[in-house]
Parts: structure tokens; C-alpha cells; sequence
């Protein structure tokens, strides 16, 4: 049995992939391999609509889009996640931030200095 | 009796909210052994707000009784002030609650706004990122160089795929070495109280201190964590490399996170894997360890000792 998350990753997938709007009943029989209920579906799409990933428009029945494309979502992630608020907030552990294009000069002037010395050692 | 623990405690406070952190900060040792220097930090913190707070109350429950767990037990058995209540002590009770509620709801309110944000970063995370060929590790398609993990019960540890391209094998298992060992130690437990209280006390220059002094320790100290997991020949510089690579990579619109630890703080890291410092020797490593008990010991025994004496 898949989770929720997993399943929505795959909904998503196809809602990117796919040309407009989907309808649910499509996006299941586009799942047959893990045969899903339609209410699964439903599930799974209500979920990502709450999160505001997916929109749905008025036809009968009713369709659903990504609200945004695959590299929006990656670059909103990445200003989300790595924004100023969560940096104040602690919120995750980056491994090393951006430094400008001096400073990043003068790093790697320090490791070719460093280089020179340390090569005898191995 | 009363009025000189007090004071002491007055003096311990006013010494942990100014001195004592400034010459922590200033200190080179920290980054010879960032862990026992956390651990220092913590006291401090924990020592200085039971001192201030504890002034207040044992000032405070003066009247009532000649120590505080002896005025306390008569204040919450209802036996009435055996000396008369003056402006002074009802003014320094009500700063003990006020200063009292406001660290510890800081604190809560911190935990619980820092856990939804991890939470929505997850689910908008776990939309698009691919399973890794390092175990427990996600791959995210973004071309600037980032890693980055966010802690909590599902922790999540997500490379782009700019990192990865950057990077040579080695480099890659030392970055994952280096997240790890922040979800491995809970640093960001290690981190909150000292994010709180920043928010809480912005005009104490100390908060903003300590603040910025323990992050640089938990990177440093997760340096130093990834290091004794690496294989290859030169673990310290291969972790530099991996460190100049990534914070010197193309910004590809994404935040710089250069809030506290600007480009001191990652040339203090690289310089420090280039050319380690010496370990602090056992006897400096236990006497800091040993002050840092004492700190903690000392409110305490300010508190409490007088009701047996």
C-alpha cells in the first residue's frame, strides 16, 4: 500500500506531464498499475488542492491542472525554503549559504595555498 | 539573609547577560572543541535566566519567608506574610511572572511556528524530489549548488542537482556526512532556545551573541562529526573543497541564507579544516565542562541552600 505523499507525487506527476486539465477518472485509468478506487484519486487531489499545488476548473466532470509547472514549483521551493524566514527561524540546517563573488575568490584562494602546502603529505 | 541572596543572584545575572558571554564569544578555544563549547553556551543560558528570575522571586518572596522554598510553601499554603508586602516585592514578583512567561512562551511559540514551517517546506518538498543514490538522501532538480536537511520525526536530507554535479563522489558523501551529523546530534535543539531568546530579548546584545556564536559551533561541530566518518585520503580538505565549491556555486535565484554565518563564518570553517587547531587538552576540556556544571549549580544552590542553613 502506497502513502498519501507517494501517491500525491505520482498524481502530480502526471498532472505536469499532461497537455490541460485532467479529469479524475483519467488520472486513475493513467494509474491502473496500482489500481486506485476513484475515491483514492479524489483523496490524493483534494489533498494537493488544499496544499494549493492543484486547481480545478467548473466542467462537469471536473477537471484538474497543476497550479504550477514543474520548474516554478522547484524555484518556489527553493525561495520558500531557503528564505530569510526560515533562516531566522532555524528551520532546517543548510550546509553553507552563498557568499558573494569576492569572498568566494578569496576561498578558493585559500585552498590553493592550502593545496601547495599539504601535497607532500598526501 | 534574603537580601543578600538577592543581590548574589542579581550580580550572577548581570555577569551572565554581559561579561561572560562577550569573552565566550571572543574566545579561540570554542573552535578547538566546539562541543564541550555548546555545552558552555547552554549553561549560560539556562544559568542566566534562572539567576535574573530567581533574584526577582527571592526578593519578592521576601515577607513571606527567609528563603524561597520556605516563602514559596507559605505562599502556596496560603499563610499570610510574616513581615509587611511593599511595593518592591509586589513590582519584583511581577517581573519574575512576566520575565518567566515570556522565556518560556517564546520558547513554545518558537517550537511550534519553526514545526509548521518544516512541515509545509516538507510537503512542498516531497512533491518533487527523486530518491538519491546516497541512502536516506533526496535529490532536488535545481541547478545552484544547495544541501540542506530539515530535522524533526521524518527528517529530510535533499541535495540539488547542482550540488551533485559540482561535486566529485567524495565531496558528496562528506556534505551528507556534514547533514547528517546535524539530524544525528539534534543540533536544532541545541539551537532553539538561543533562536527564542533572540526573539525574545532584542535588546540584550548577549541574545544575539550567543545566537551567533552557536551557530557557527553546531557547523562546526558537525565538521567535525562528518570527518571521523570519511574514508578517503584527505577527508579535511576533501569537506573544504566541498564547502568552497558550495557557497562559491551559481546563485540560480536562490536565497543566499547569509544571515548570521556571513563569509567569516564559512572562512573560519575552511580555515579550520585546512589547518586544524590543536584539541583542547583533557584537563582544559573537563575544567571548561566542570565550570560549565558549576554555573548551573551555582543559582541553584543560591536558591535553595539558605532553607537548610
Amino acid at each position: 500500500m502506497a502513502s498519501l505523499g507517494e501517491l500525491e507525487r505520482a498524481v502530480m506527476e502526471r498532472l505536469w506531464a499532461a497537455d490541460g486539465p485532467v479529469a479524475a477518472t483519467l488520472l486513475r485509468d493513467g494509474l491502473a498499475d496500482r489500481a486506485l478506487a476513484l475515491t483514492t484519486v479524489h483523496t490524493v487531489l483534494s489533498r494537493l488542492e488544499q496544499k494549493g499545488f492543484v486547481v480545478h476548473d467548473e466542467a462537469r466532470p471536473r477537471r484538474f491542472s497543476a497550479r504550477t509547472s514543474r520548474e516554478e514549483h522547484a524555484a518556489e521551493v527553493m525561495r520558500e525554503v531557503l528564505g530569510q524566514a526560515a533562516d531566522r527561524q532555524a528551520v532546517l540546517a543548510r550546509f553553507v549559504g552563498a557568499v558573494d563573488a569576492d569572498e568566494a575568490r578569496m576561498l578558493r584562494d585559500l585552498l590553493a595555498a592550502a593545496g601547495t602546502d599539504d601535497a607532500p603529505q598526501g | 539573609m534574603l537580601p543578600t541572596t538577592a543581590a548574589l543572584l542579581a550580580v550572577l545575572a548581570a555577569l551572565l547577560a554581559w561579561p561572560v558571554p562577550a569573552l565566550l564569544a571572543r574566545a579561540r578555544w570554542p573552535g578547538r572543541d566546539p562541543l564541550v563549547a555548546l555545552l558552555c553556551w547552554q549553561a549560560i543560558g539556562l544559568a542566566g535566566g534562572l539567576s535574573i528570575i530567581g533574584a526577582l522571586l527571592v526578593h519578592g518572596l521576601a515577607p513571606w519567608g527567609h528563603s524561597l522554598p520556605e516563602a514559596a510553601w507559605s505562599v502556596l499554603t496560603a499563610h499570610s506574610a510574616t513581615e509587611p508586602v511593599r511595593g518592591d516585592h509586589w513590582v519584583a514578583l511581577t517581573l519574575a511572572a512576566v520575565l518567566a512567561s515570556e522565556l518560556v512562551g517564546v520558547l513554545v511559540l518558537s517550537w511550534v511556528r519553526i514545526t509548521r514551517t518544516r512541515r509545509r517546506h516538507r510537503e512542498l518538498l516531497e512533491l518533487v524530489v527523486q530518491p538519491a543514490p546516497q541512502p536516506d538522501t533526496r535529490l532536488l532538480e535545481h541547478p545552484a549548488p544547495v544541501a540542506f536537511c530539515i530535522p524533526g520525526a521524518r527528517p529530510l536530507l535533499v541535495l540539488s542537482s547542482g550540488m551533485v554535479a559540482e561535486l566529485d563522489e567524495e565531496q558528496l558523501a562528506a556534505v551528507v556526512a556534514h547533514e547528517r551529523a546535524h539530524l544525528g546530534e539534534r543540533h536544532h535543539l541545541l539551537l532553539l532556545p538561543f533562536v527564542a531568546w533572540k526573539a525574545a530579548l532584542p535588546v540584550l546584545p548577549a541574545a544575539e551573541r550567543a545566537h551567533g556564536a552557536v551557530r557557527e559551533l553546531v557547523e562546526m561541530r558537525a565538521d567535525d562529526v562528518a570527518l571521523t566518518s570519511l574514508h578517503g585520503a584527505t577527508p579535511r580538505r576533501t569537506l573544504a573543497e566541498a564547502i568552497v565549491a558550495a557557497a562559491g556555486g551559481p546563485g540560480g535565484g536562490v536565497p543566499t541564507g547569509a544571515l548570521a554565518v556571513s563569509g567569516a563564518g564559512v572562512r573560519a570553517r575552511v580555515v579550520r579544516l585546512l589547518e586544524p587547531p590543536d584539541p583542547l587538552s583533557p584537563a582544559a576540556r573537563w575544567g571548561a565542562l566542570a565550570a560549565a556544571v558549576l554555573l548551573l549549580l551555582l543559582p541553584t544552590a543560591l536558591l535553595l541552600v539558605p532553607a537548610v542553613v
